[in-house]
């Protein structure tokens, strides 16, 4: 028997609700979505706008090479009678005023204000370089074991809980935990120990002295991998998971080791995603301000690393007393304390009185940064899409 | 081996497993295994899905070793005539000629040369002409070459899966193993491509001693000299395969084959 056809709409919907939930459940998850979209976008927007003129200009070339190639200054403003503004930095600021002669109304001076951030941009990257750097060995090694050698268990669970709970460390905490370790007591070659020094090995040549490497780039940036040692060794453990494991019976079968398999046979398909993973670490090394604060950031500093103050050479020098001032000058990439961009933002911000000029240099670091954090991204993001199309599997 | 008397007058088996438990934890997986494979003859395991036949196979190169807990509570496994357990074998020796290849064809996304260089390359093989001349002769072996030559440095990964697990068999055999251990090599392939693996594995025993862990039961038949047949861990019955097939000693081997249980 035909069921009889009717006018009916046998697919209607009941009013039992379950529309009107759809309905309320997609639009709350819409309207959240959209409000983080509109968050970012205002802040990206507001920076863009105060910042990029500070850092691009209408003529030849575009950029102001200034602010970007010049280290910190003070800057001083002169005001003339007309009500006019000069800017002019600490050695200029005497030829203006003796030019105005009777003019010269009043002179204000705004502390890091002038020149430019190139001092903060070398010491933030040489940062990022060491800590990123250290946290890949440390946190890829840490990883490997964890996931290829380590015993299933309690104790792995308790090793990986741990890893966790470091990531939910105050920064601040790793910044006082790089000084006591790092700055005051990690192991350092020298020829007479210093006083503070915990105690020293005698090696015939030299002294392996546990004084600490002071506040350098080093200590900052093994600061720094500690604190984005959580997130490499996480991220890392589960791109390893990802490698099929198809892959390491196969090897093994065919008779590899152990770390035959891995390097391989696992580690190059893992790559990709470690150097995502890596991307983060950039990110959040680079705009870390706490860890560095007592390991290697200074509020201001008139030299670059490598312009190290070294004795001038008697004319009759040997080419080794040369050489030697020169390695000595280089080593000062790891060696010296420098400025760096987020700690940069934070003087600017809260040591300084606040007006236009002061304003200009904040809103100016702040794009910079964000440019350089994005260009490193990118171009991990870049590097990786290449290794992916290589190991696809 | 001077126990054993009948090894005097015909060639000793390349595996033998005698009186063999086998544990995962604490529950029993294999009981009492007796099984001799001979040189250059294929030899079948056969039996309901975890009746063990791949946990037996996966003893002779000591794949279970990957598994925590799993091992070998009695009885020994020997290779050519040398127990496997012993403190004084390379697993890694062991596994260079004991071949194996797995269920699911798993290339690596490296080129096919690559591939197939792997085993040899892990084993310190830097010599080109050595590995060229390996893979020419594994891909024959594995009837790829014709199909193949042209393109050895594409991804293995575009071959077709027929053509990926007749790799993986080129890549077992390119360390030139004593035996090759083939763990259901056509449960994921179509009929023509498993065919072609079936004509293969002829080919192969003429070189190689191959055990092969098959649920399909024509298989058995067709690629066969030996047949054990495993139920509930307990080797059941293990006679050459024509015999076992058409006239099985064993009760339950003939309920098996009939199709009463599965």
């Amino acid at each position: 028997m035909n069921p009889v056809p009717t006018n009916d709409n046998p697919f209607a919907g009941d009013n039992s609700g379950i529309q009107q939930r759809e309905t309320a459940a997609r639009w709350a998850l819409r309207v959240g979505s959209y409000i983080v979209v509109i968050i970012t976008l205002a802040i990206m927007l507001h920076i863009f706008i105060k910042g990029a003129p500070v850092v691009f200009q209408s003529k030849w070339p575009f950029v102001n090479t200034q602010f970007l190639t010049e280290l910190p200054a003070t800057l001083h403003v002169i005001e003339d009678q007309q009500g006019n503004h000069i800017e002019t930095d600490v050695n200029g600021a005497d030829a203006v005023k003796k030019k105005l002669g009777d003019d010269f109304r009043s002179e204000k001076t705004i502390s890091y204000s002038g020149g430019g951030i190139l001092g903060p941009i070398v010491g933030t990257a040489l940062l990022v370089i060491v800590s990123v750097g250290v946290a890949l060995f440390l946190g890829v090694a840490c990883a490997i074991y964890l996931s290829e050698y380590a015993k299933h268990g309690k104790f792995l669970e308790m090793v990986r809980l741990a890893i966790l709970n470091l990531a939910g460390v105050p920064s601040v905490v790793f910044g006082l935990f790089g000084l006591g370790a790092f700055v005051l007591t990690a192991p350092t070659f020298v020829d007479v120990p210093a006083d503070r020094s915990v105690f020293a090995i005698p090696l015939g040549f030299t002294t392996l002295s546990f004084e600490g490497w002071d506040t350098c780039v080093l200590s900052g940036g093994f600061t720094l991998a500690f604190v984005i040692l959580p997130v490499i060794i996480t991220a890392s453990e589960q791109c390893l998971q990802a490698v099929p494991q198809g892959f390491r019976e196969t090897s093994m079968a065919l008779g590899a080791t152990r770390w035959q398999t891995i390097r391989y046979s696992v580690l190059p398909f893992a790559t990709p995603g470690i150097l995502t993973s890596s991307i983060l670490g950039i990110a959040r090394a680079a705009g870390e301000t706490a860890p560095i604060m007592f390991t290697a950031a200074l509020a201001f500093k008139d030299k670059l690393p490598w312009q190290k103050d070294l004795p001038p050479l008697p004319a009759d020098a040997s080419i080794f007393a040369h050489w030697e001032q020169s390695v000595s000058r280089f080593l000062g990439i790891f060696t010296e304390s420098v400025q760096a961009l987020p700690y940069h933002i934070y003087t600017l911000a809260a040591k300084i009185p606040q007006n236009e000029y002061a304003e200009r240099a904040q809103y100016g670091s702040v794009f910079v940064f964000l440019v350089l954090v994005a260009s490193l991204a990118a171009s991990s993001v870049l590097l990786r899409k290449r290794l992916r199309a290589k190991y696809r599997w | 081996m001077s126990a054993d008397s009948t090894a005097q007058s015909t060639p000793p088996p390349v595996v033998q497993v005698r009186d063999m438990d086998f544990c995962y934890g604490a529950s029993k997986a294999l009981f009492d295994i007796n099984l001799k494979v001979e040189y250059h003859r294929v030899t079948a395991l056969i039996g309901p899905s975890g009746c063990g036949k791949s946990t037996l196979l996966r003893c002779i190169n000591r794949m279970n070793d990957r598994v925590p807990s799993a091992r070998v509570t009695k009885g020994e496994v020997l290779v050519k005539g040398k127990n496997i357990h012993d403190a004084d074998v390379d697993l890694t020796q062991l596994r260079k000629q004991v071949g194996m290849v797995f269920q699911k064809s798993n290339p690596f996304p490296k080129s096919i040369y690559e591939n197939v260089a792997y085993g040899l390359r892990i084993h310190g093989e830097k010599n080109k002409s050595v590995l060229d001349e390996a893979v020419e002769r594994s891909l024959t072996h594995a009837a790829l070459w014709e199909e193949l030559k042209d393109r050895l440095h594409a991804n293995a990964l575009a071959l077709s899966g027929g053509q990926q697990q007749r790799l993986c068999i080129a890549r077992a055999i390119a360390t030139v193993p004593d035996v090759l251990l083939m763990d259901e090599p056509c449960s994921a392939l179509d009929p023509i491509s498993t065919l072609k693996i079936e004509e293969l594995m002829h080919q192969l025993a003429r070189e190689f001693t191959v055990v092969i862990v098959t649920h399909n039961m024509q298989q058995a038949v067709r690629v066969s000299d030996y047949t054990a047949f495993l139920h509930l861990g307990k080797l059941v019955e293990f006679a050459p395969t024509e015999e076992l097939f058409t006239n099985p000693r064993e009760k339950l081997t003939d309920s098996y084959l009939r199709g009463t249980f599965s």
